[in-house]
């Protein structure tokens, strides 16, 4: 079980899981032996609402950072993931297909998305944000969220 | 025996849709309720707003109470479901919008004060599921 850092916000509670890593856009990186797995945030997923669908590239998609991932659509936006690293998609979580709520209800566990086989993980991994960092720009993020309501 | 509904009237399906303003799915699911209200099942089921059973009015509750009911909610936060239940009634069936789009993934809502096209057709899809479930009820109440 990862452990978390977490905030309140207006009457949202948001964690940050300390095990992994994150690029700005909320996209969690979860370095597994020789693959990567990637979700959402729990913050994204909560600042996107519930999920509809998710449309996913195939298994075996070869990826360079900027790559289309593929489409999440929830009730309030359409959502592009785009890769922050290269390498190939080597599994999709069966759950996507019938299921994708389930990132909402666990995106840190149940709800991840693909695993990935990286093939510069070692230099793009440096552009990624450590759960401290991130934590601190998602607290700034959902603070000004509030500001604007 | 309800202020509304003496030995002669017919029990009803009541209907009672989300109360989300300013939302994409619930203006789906009242959409659905009036099409079904109004439309479909004129006469067999009645719509009542969330709204007046948060405020407590007598003969809403009355109407859930003594009447099957199905909710349609916007959203995973069930408010007509569990305002339903809070209220005394029993909810024969509850629908909620974002279940009903997976199953017509080719309507895609979108607006708010004016749904477009694939909202419209989502609330319509919604109003027949929904007409059926009215005409179960009644049915097993009449046989």
């Amino acid at each position: 079980m990862p452990e978390y850092l977490e905030t309140t916000v207006d009457k949202f509670t948001f964690q940050v899981a300390t095990d992994r890593l994150y690029n700005a856009e909320g996209l969690w990186f979860k370095e597994e032996g020789e693959r990567v797995r990637l979700g959402l945030s729990d913050f994204l997923q909560q600042h996107s609402g519930d999920i509809a669908f998710a449309d996913l590239q195939p298994v075996g998609t070869e990826l360079i950072p900027g790559d289309l991932l593929g489409n999440i659509e929830t009730i309030k936006v359409d959502m592009e993931l785009a890769s922050p690293i290269s390498g190939k998609i080597s599994e999709i979580n069966p759950a996507m297909e019938d299921a994708p709520e389930i990132i909402n209800q666990d995106p840190y566990g149940a709800g991840w998305i693909f695993t990935i086989e990286p093939s510069q993980w070692e230099a793009e991994r440096s552009g990624l944000l450590d759960p401290q960092a991130y934590f601190i720009q998602m607290k700034a993020e959902a603070k000004q969220e509030a500001t604007n309501l | 025996m309800t202020k509304n509904q003496d030995e002669s009237s017919p029990r009803k399906v009541i209907i009672v849709p989300c109360s989300g303003i300013g939302k994409t799915y619930g203006s789906v699911s009242r959409e659905a309720a009036l099409e079904l209200v109004e439309d479909l099942r004129l006469g067999q089921a009645q719509l009542v707003p969330l709204s007046l059973l948060v405020m407590g009015d007598e003969d809403s509750r009355s109407a859930i109470i003594n009447n099957p009911t199905v909710t349609i909610d916007g959203c995973k936060l069930a408010c007509a479901k569990k305002m339903v239940q809070e209220s005394g009634g029993t909810v024969a069936q509850d629908y909620a919008v974002l279940d009903v789009y997976r199953r017509y993934k080719q309507f895609k809502p979108q607006g708010i004060a004016e749904l477009n096209q694939g909202g419209l057709e989502l609330a319509h899809a919604l109003a027949e599921e929904v007409a059926q479930v009215v005409d179960e009820l009644l049915g097993d109440e009449n046989g």
